[in-house]
């Protein structure tokens, strides 16, 4: 087990990462969050490259003062950097060269592996002479032939076309099936981080908000920052003051009461995914932007002041600044606090 | 603001060499948004860069409102290009980047602050008027790149050359709503080159997918999503791929055998049949189904699942809201609306 | 029109390669004239205008009017080959970790101290010979390979950590960091792996050190007296009240050989591919 305690790094006055605790199993954790928010940081440190303060130990090993080239790591990057002076074959069997193998057999466990991801067409080409995803399949495959117990995948596939990602993310995940190692893999992309990962990491400005299986923290973002990171679509955050007897969204007016469970009076935000506002009802909009992808339909509504998106699973066509009303399913709202903290949770996803 | 026609355009980069571009024709209506998407390599930036005055096309012609611009440099065309990187000018603050075209017309000053501040205002960038452009966040940068074309009041067209690669998924919806925005205010015709298809599906009025120099479909989003003219298309567009099945013919009808797919075979139709549909249009079911196997995989996308069963005829992906309470090994059923059922014939749509 | 533009572009190729390849036919002709021969108007047709002799070439090695030019050749190869080659190591290194290293010396940063050994070059030559004489005097080495090798070394290594830096600063850190990744030390990963891949750097770097010592004139001149003389100065001591033309003109193709035959090895090199393969 990988486990962090306390990682902190500041840099001329921004918090790269700020006391970050968090331990990894075997299996493929992701971490999710925006550019800025730390994940190559927090690589950068668990591989050694970045130097925090706290402490980082594998399997009761202390790590802080281990060198990179002492740390059993492999690291792929957004770009795609491999050796340039070296034959993809040799790219492969150059690390475990490097480790003592002899030349032969770090050659013959480079052409297996270079099979298994299917390049052995390409084993006496020079990396310059392959197209980005050929390069990017060479970078994953030298850093698995190693069979290091952590892989640290930085966006790896970010510059790669839409479906040779796709199929490139399927690819990894067969290869690494059983494989025991423990892999953090960094996304921007909440949808992909939540399908690839066993567990997910949610972080923004050098913190981890939360972490667990990808279904139970979807289903609850403890934060409003953890909320704001999960949800692709955006989700919709509604203020609203609560007293006993009244309800009053921020720029929605009053409500009924009843539409929340029992609250202290105060200050709320009310988070609701775009799947949770649906057409009809009262609500008066007026339509700002309509996407349409394949199936489904995608709206950004403006609701007096309040932006709303909307989420249909059919074909539908908004005229940009056309009128339409809708309704917010509240029951299926999450409830935070004035500390931005979860305190009450929707009917839905149970 | 200007309709822009392509008549027998095609661009080969060395005479008698193969076509980087195959000879087309297209016409692009005035204030449209158009989206060129394909693989890298399918041809798509050729054709940007043709249209912008990059390169000089080997064949055919580039009108813009009727008028032959194909021998005029980038300058005379009245174009503004975004590209993938913010390309902004890094010792300048944003609002002398947004200026710079103006200065080097030679527009007055005062004419100059106005349209600057009128720019920053619709792209949300006022208050950062008086900051070094180099210290903006990646989308903000490429907002000011945005800028610098529509600074000038004469643009004909915006060609934007995935200009949503280096943006975080979240900070893409603003960016995207303000092109939309700018769109429908300023009427100015839009070209966006992308190899993401969610992108141009989500920006485009009209799609454009090209392959290996080709133009292989164009059509409105809905089309290429639910009649993909060839099996490439439909595997291309959407996510998960579209499915696809061997068929059979019988008796007049292409049937999947094993399942109750089945479509009316039109005359003289023969082998290397394929009955596909889109994972998003099949629904899990159990009275109803037409076929049914195995749970191989499931993956979780938050409001979404998207559901792998394998079936013998091949397998099979489907998409559901999230929530089904399916593991791998259980058994699934799924039903389809006859209607969305497509019958393909040597890879190409018959029906 | 293509045709005349395509005419054109052939005649200007013409004629630069002419104006170029002159000098050297005026040299291989003049190297084996007479006195009578060069002064009797241009000529070019060995046996045909001119009875060619070889006076000129045995004057090189003790014949008669002439001095032998071995020994300086030789002393010219080892100052100029053993110079460049410290010059090389020495300031490849330092240039990688100029490159590499982030340094701070009060206000001067890695930029300055770059600057710093580019600016050795800066100054005329001359404003360097006396502390050089006065300090190879204290060291007892005036006159002497060692220390023309010393002060040869101070002046090419800053044109190697100009031109080394640049290349280094091409390479990608992040091929640094995966190399120690894949287990390589600071020490294995700069040989293994970075040197390899500025190896293009490394030649023109080597290029320009050859060039500039072997031809240097200046410092041979000032800092050897009878002893040790290097090839430069010996040519120039050819030269006596009479212009020996035909001497003069082997002893010229004498020296240029070496690097022309070089740089034509070179050239084939990197044309080779010596250069491909860089980092996406």
């Amino acid at each position: 087990m990988l486990s962090l305690s306390d990682l902190t790094l500041t840099e001329s006055g921004v918090p790269h990462l700020a006391g970050i605790s968090l331990a990894f199993r075997p299996g493929l954790t992701t971490l999710l969050g925006r550019t800025g928010a730390g994940k190559t940081t927090l690589l950068r440190a668990i591989a050694g490259l970045a130097q925090p303060t706290g402490q980082i130990r594998f399997n009761g090993e202390d790590w802080s003062r281990l060198a990179p080239w002492q740390r059993p790591v492999a690291m792929v990057t957004q770009q795609f950097i491999n050796y340039p002076h070296l034959n993809v074959l040799d790219n492969l069997a150059f690390p475990l060269m490097r480790r003592g193998e002899a030349k032969a057999a770090a050659r013959e466990t480079a052409r297996d592996m270079l099979g298994r991801v299917g390049l052995s067409q390409m084993a006496s080409r020079r990396p310059s002479e392959l197209s980005g995803g050929q390069q990017q399949r060479v970078a994953i495959a030298r850093a698995l032939v190693k069979g290091a117990p952590i892989l640290l995948l930085d966006e790896p596939f970010v510059n790669l076309d839409y479906n040779l990602r796709e199929g490139m993310r399927e690819e990894l995940s067969a290869l690494l099936q059983a494989s025991g190692t423990t892999v953090i893999y960094a996304s921007t992309d909440p949808r992909e981080a939540l399908r690839m990962g066993d567990q997910v990491v949610l972080m923004a400005e050098g913190r981890a908000l939360q972490s667990g299986a990808p279904r139970a923290v979807f289903a609850a973002p403890e934060t409003l920052d953890a909320a704001r990171v999960v949800n692709d679509p955006p989700v919709n955050l509604l203020g609203a003051a609560v007293s006993d007897t009244t309800l009053v969204l921020d720029h929605l007016g009053p409500a009924p009461r009843d539409l929340l469970p029992p609250l202290p009076p105060g200050r709320y935000t009310l988070a609701l995914r775009a799947e949770d506002i649906r057409q009809g009802g009262s609500l008066m909009t007026r339509v700002a932007l309509t996407e349409v992808s394949g199936s489904e339909t995608v709206t950004h509504l403006d609701a007096g002041g309040q932006p709303l998106v909307m989420l249909e699973r059919q074909v539908a066509e908004h005229a940009l600044g056309s009128s339409l009303v809708v309704t917010p399913d509240f029951k299926a709202a999450l409830i935070y606090g004035p500390d931005g903290r979860l305190i009450a949770k929707g009917g839905r996803n149970g | 603001m200007a309709e822009i026609r392509l008549e027998t355009l095609a661009h080969r980069y060395s005479p008698g060499g193969t076509y980087a571009l195959k000879p087309l024709d297209m016409i692009w209506r005035s204030g449209g948004t158009y989206a060129l998407l394909g693989p890298s390599g399918c041809g798509k930036s050729t054709m940007l860069n043709i249209i912008s005055g990059l390169i000089r096309p080997s064949e055919g012609r580039v009108l813009f409102d009727g008028q032959d611009v194909t021998a005029f440099d980038t300058g005379r065309r009245r174009i503004a290009q975004v590209f993938q990187v913010p390309v902004i000018y890094r010792s300048m603050t944003v609002g002398q980047n947004l200026g710079f075209p103006l200065v080097c017309q030679g527009v007055p000053a005062a004419h100059r602050r106005k349209r600057v501040e009128a720019i920053a205002e619709r792209l949300g960038l006022t208050g950062a008027l008086n900051r070094p452009a180099n210290a903006l966040t990646a989308d903000q940068k490429q907002l000011v790149s945005l800028g610098r074309g529509l600074v000038r009041d004469d643009v004909a067209a915006i060609l934007l050359d995935e200009p949503l690669t280096v943006i975080d998924p979240q900070q893409k919806f603003e960016l995207r709503r303000i092109l939309k925005e700018i769109n429908a205010e300023f009427g100015v015709t839009m070209v966006l080159v992308t190899h993401d298809q969610t992108e141009a599906m989500t920006f485009a009025e009209e799609v454009i997918v090209m392959n290996t120099g080709e133009v292989v479909q164009a059509g409105s989003p809905r089309d290429l999503f639910e009649r993909p003219l060839t099996r490439h298309v439909g595997s291309f567009i959407g996510a998960p791929a579209m499915n696809f099945l061997p068929a059979t013919a019988q008796g007049g009808a292409a049937v999947v055998p094993g399942t109750g797919l089945s479509m009316p075979l039109p005359e003289g139709a023969g082998s290397a049949l394929s009955l596909g549909f889109r994972p998003e249009h099949a629904r899990l079911a159990t009275a109803d189904a037409i076929l049914s196997g195995t749970v191989t995989r499931l993956w979780f996308e938050g409001l979404d699942e998207i559901i792998a069963i394998r079936h013998p005829a091949g397998e099979i992906r489907l998409r559901a809201p999230a929530g089904t309470g399916l593991v791998p090994g259980d058994t699934a059923g799924i039903a389809l609306d006859p209607g969305r059922l497509r019958l393909y014939l040597d890879d190409r749509l018959m029906a | 029109m293509k045709t005349l533009y395509l005419a054109l572009k052939y005649l200007a190729v013409t004629l630069w390669s002419a104006f170029v390849i002159f000098p050297f036919l005026w040299m291989l002709s003049t190297s084996f004239k007479t006195s009578n021969a060069v002064t009797g108007g241009a000529t070019w047709l060995p046996w045909a205008q001119f009875e060619p002799s070889l006076a000129g070439w045995k004057s090189l090695f003790g014949g008669a009017g002439g001095i032998n030019i071995v020994k300086p050749y030789i002393n010219s190869v080892i100052v100029t080959g053993s110079a460049s080659v410290i010059a090389l190591v020495l300031g490849t290194l330092a240039a990688y970790g100029l490159s590499r290293f982030t340094f701070r010396a009060g206000p001067l940063r890695n930029g300055d101290i770059t600057f710093f050994f580019i600016s050795q070059r800066i100054m005329p030559p001359i404003v360097l010979a006396i502390p050089f004489f006065l300090m190879l005097r204290w060291l007892g080495l005036l006159d002497s390979l060692a220390g023309l090798i010393l002060v040869y070394v101070a002046a090419l290594m800053p044109i190697a950590v100009w031109v080394m830096v640049d290349f280094f600063n091409t390479i990608p850190r992040a091929l640094d960091e995966m190399a120690w990744m894949d287990g390589c030390t600071p020490v294995t990963t700069f040989f293994r792996v970075i040197l390899p891949n500025v190896l293009p750097g490394l030649v023109v770097a080597g290029m320009f050190c050859l060039i500039f010592g072997w031809n240097d004139f200046f410092f041979a001149f000032t800092l050897t007296f009878t002893e040790t003389q290097l090839l430069p100065v010996s040519i120039v001591a050819l030269n006596s009240s009479v212009t020996p033309w035909w001497s003069l003109s082997a002893a010229a193709i004498v020296s240029v050989a070496p690097l022309a035959v070089l740089a034509f090895v070179v050239e084939r090199f990197l044309a080779k591919g010596g250069l491909a393969g860089a980092v996406r």
